[in-house]
């Protein structure tokens, strides 16, 4: 964790922040700790021991995690990218379009490959004209994005001609379904993308300027950054992070849909909320938005597992949701409304 | 201000080109405008496409406005800009039985011929001369509840007649799904050996929807089916089946035939789906209308079938036909 306050906080006060940083690995362990009780004590099972559900829970939880690593750096900066849903939609049905149009040509590894590629490549388009926008064009980030989230909606069911594009290709359904040692592809590729992102906020001069950028953008110009270039890129970082969601999703149910992503949208920036980022910018770190997806994750999948009425798995998300959300109010108010990072 | 504006002059060119329109009887073309759901599903774009094969047929022009997504809010203003443009009949599916309504009443009363297709306004009994949703000409549509039935009809078949199964469906309120949900479970009260556990609503996610059926095999290792009751609910759902290694125990049975979910019938995904009509539906609405503003009597209500697709039935022409496409 670096920070860029040159002066030390008071070592209670660091104690404090530190915890409240760990506040959603804490939800989480408790989260787990519960349905672990209700499932032992109701069906003589064990929740977290089981390595089918931590499976079943991790696979969930990829394509929200992926749109939301890209969101926690426009978060921090302060933006918000309302199209990352879409996003993922159009690479999913241009990964799909070109793996099927590139496999009597190259074969259906390469095809793969071209699918991938093609998908996260067409997913900076949208991220280089919403960065642009704000930017450049200083539209507001909701308002840019959102003009955003239609055209690319838009782009990608016209690409598909409204419907979902299927695919067959072993090795795409490798990429979404496939297992090594037991740990489903997608996982381990969402955790390659979490360690490089991780990487990126926390060790390097990027990381540094996304925060200064969302503490104090005046100060951080004053400083030297260039907001606008820097701007553009986080706003490719969060596109291309969908756009790699959209691919594994092409990947997983043999068909690419212009809709994939739409439903995940609220669930990633619930996630990075979670996790201890502040919407208003400044705050906010990856572990967090790991702990925020998973917390999604585990309530989500947890209240089937134990056999919850459907219509109390809703209430009880939307108050996990408002609880989380109120307890980080309240400790930054605790925490004399201090930036944490 | 700029946007209203611009939205007045768009209405008042199209009311100039329809008061500009000669009004001779013989040579009228009649304009007909399919107003869907929404126009990003499967299942209206083979609609669109049964129904501009009547209209070729016919010579009448047909025209094809919706919104993007399944919601009242954002139908009513496209029919209300359709209403703008005077056509001689519009076809409809109504997004709310009661919402609807008005709007519709609109039309009506601008002299426009109203036919629903898919789903209905009011009960969906028209022309009793009871009620104020009755001035519909027709209704146009498959059975949803019959099409629950047949589904799980089927997918009893495939588990034997004995064991657990649960219904993967949108979210509570979509008067389609919750027919096929509806009828789902009335048939399979008729299997002493069969079980319906909870409902699992996924939000349109299929990845909500593999995750739930990742869930309850967990819970219920047992479980013998599951009826994805729209597309995402039983591509989600086959796909969690697959995630935990259960793919050919635990069967699962689709509901619509677009292209994604005929394939995984072919590699044992699905074991069977429930293929709509929707062709024929687009078909009967556009001559329904031509009888009617060619002075024909017209049935106030056409229903239109089913098809099981399996494995085994998929590759006959018979069956394939049926294939939602554009």
């Amino acid at each position: 964790m670096t920070t860029i306050s040159t002066t030390a906080p008071p070592v209670g006060r660091r104690l404090l922040a530190r915890v409240a940083d760990l506040r959603a690995w804490l939800f989480l362990i408790l989260l787990i700790g519960f349905f672990e009780i209700w499932a032992r004590t109701v069906y003589g099972s064990t929740f977290v021991g089981n390595f089918y559900n931590l499976q079943s829970i991790g696979t969930f939880a990829t394509a929200p995690l992926l749109l939301a690593l890209g969101q926690t750096f426009v978060i921090i900066s302060s933006g918000i990218d309302l199209s990352v849903g879409f996003t993922m939609g159009l690479a999913a049905v241009v990964g799909a379009e070109i793996a099927n149009f590139a496999a009597p040509h190259v074969g259906v590894f390469a095809a793969m490959l071209c699918g991938v590629a093609a998908g996260v490549a067409v997913s900076v388009i949208p991220g280089v004209v919403n960065g642009w926008l704000i930017a450049h064009l200083r539209v507001p980030p909701f308002i840019g994005t959102l003009g955003m989230y239609g055209v690319a909606r838009g782009v990608a069911f016209l690409l598909a001609t409204g419907m979902t594009v299927p695919v067959s290709n072993s090795w795409m359904t490798w990429l979404g379904n496939g297992r090594v040692h037991g740990v489903p592809v997608i996982v381990i590729l969402t955790l390659i993308v979490v360690l490089a992102m991780q990487y990126l906020l926390s060790e390097t001069r990027f990381g540094q300027h996304t925060y200064a950028i969302g503490g104090n953008r005046a100060a951080a110009v004053r400083a030297g950054i260039n907001w606008q270039r820097h701007t553009i890129w986080l706003y490719i970082l969060a596109a291309v992070c969908a756009g790699l969601a959209g691919v594994l999703y092409t990947g997983r149910f043999s068909a690419g849909a212009a809709q994939a992503g739409e439903p995940l949208l609220l669930d990633s920036i619930a996630a990075v909320v979670i996790g201890g980022a502040s919407l208003f910018g400044g705050s906010g770190t990856i572990a967090g938005t790991v702990a925020g997806s998973l917390v999604i994750a585990v309530i989500q999948y947890g209240l089937v597992f134990v056999d919850v009425d459907p219509f109390w798995q809703f209430v009880a998300v939307g108050v996990v949701i408002i609880i989380s959300v109120l307890v980080d109010q309240s400790q930054r108010r605790f925490l004399g409304g201090q930036q944490d990072e | 201000m700029e946007r209203r504006s611009f939205l007045t002059l768009v209405g008042a060119t199209a009311g100039a080109a329809a008061l500009g329109r000669p009004a001779l009887a013989q040579d009228k073309k009649f304009n007909i405008t399919l107003v869907p759901g929404l126009t990003t599903d499967a299942f209206y774009i083979t609609m669109h496409r049964g129904a501009n094969a009547a209209a070729k047929a016919l010579g009448v022009n047909l025209g094809f406005q919706g919104a993007a997504t399944w919601n009242v809010t954002e139908q009513v203003p496209v029919l209300q800009a359709v209403i703008a443009k005077k056509p001689d009949a519009i076809l409809i599916a109504p997004t709310d039985k009661v919402q609807l309504i008005a709007p519709l009443k609109q039309a009506y009363d601008a002299g426009i011929a109203v036919f629903t297709v898919d789903t209905f306004i009011g009960t969906g009994v028209y022309q009793t001369g009871s009620g104020d949703a009755d001035f519909p000409i027709s209704y146009i549509a498959s059975d949803n509840v019959l099409g629950g039935r047949t589904a799980a009809r089927a997918l009893a078949k495939a588990i034997g007649e004995k064991g657990k199964v649960y219904v993967s469906n949108v979210k509570p309120g979509v008067s389609t799904t919750d027919q096929r949900e509806q009828g789902f479970k009335e048939e399979m009260k008729n299997y002493s050996g069969i079980q319906v556990l909870d409902t699992q609503f996924n939000d349109d996610d299929a990845n909500k929807a593999a995750a739930q059926a990742q869930a309850v095999i967990g819970r219920v290792p047992d479980l013998a089916g599951i009826f994805g009751a729209n597309l995402f609910s039983a591509i989600g759902a086959a796909n969690g089946v697959k995630q935990a290694g259960k793919k050919g125990d635990v069967k699962v049975a689709a509901f619509d035939a677009p292209q994604s979910i005929v394939d995984q019938i072919r590699d044992g995904t699905f074991v069977m789906t429930v293929a709509q009509h929707p062709a024929e539906i687009g078909y009967f609405g556009v001559v329904c209308a031509y009888a009617h503003l060619t002075g024909n009597s017209v049935p106030t209500a056409i229903g239109t079938g089913f098809t099981v697709m399996t494995k085994d039935n998929i590759d006959d022409p018979k069956v394939k036909r049926f294939i939602y496409t554009g």
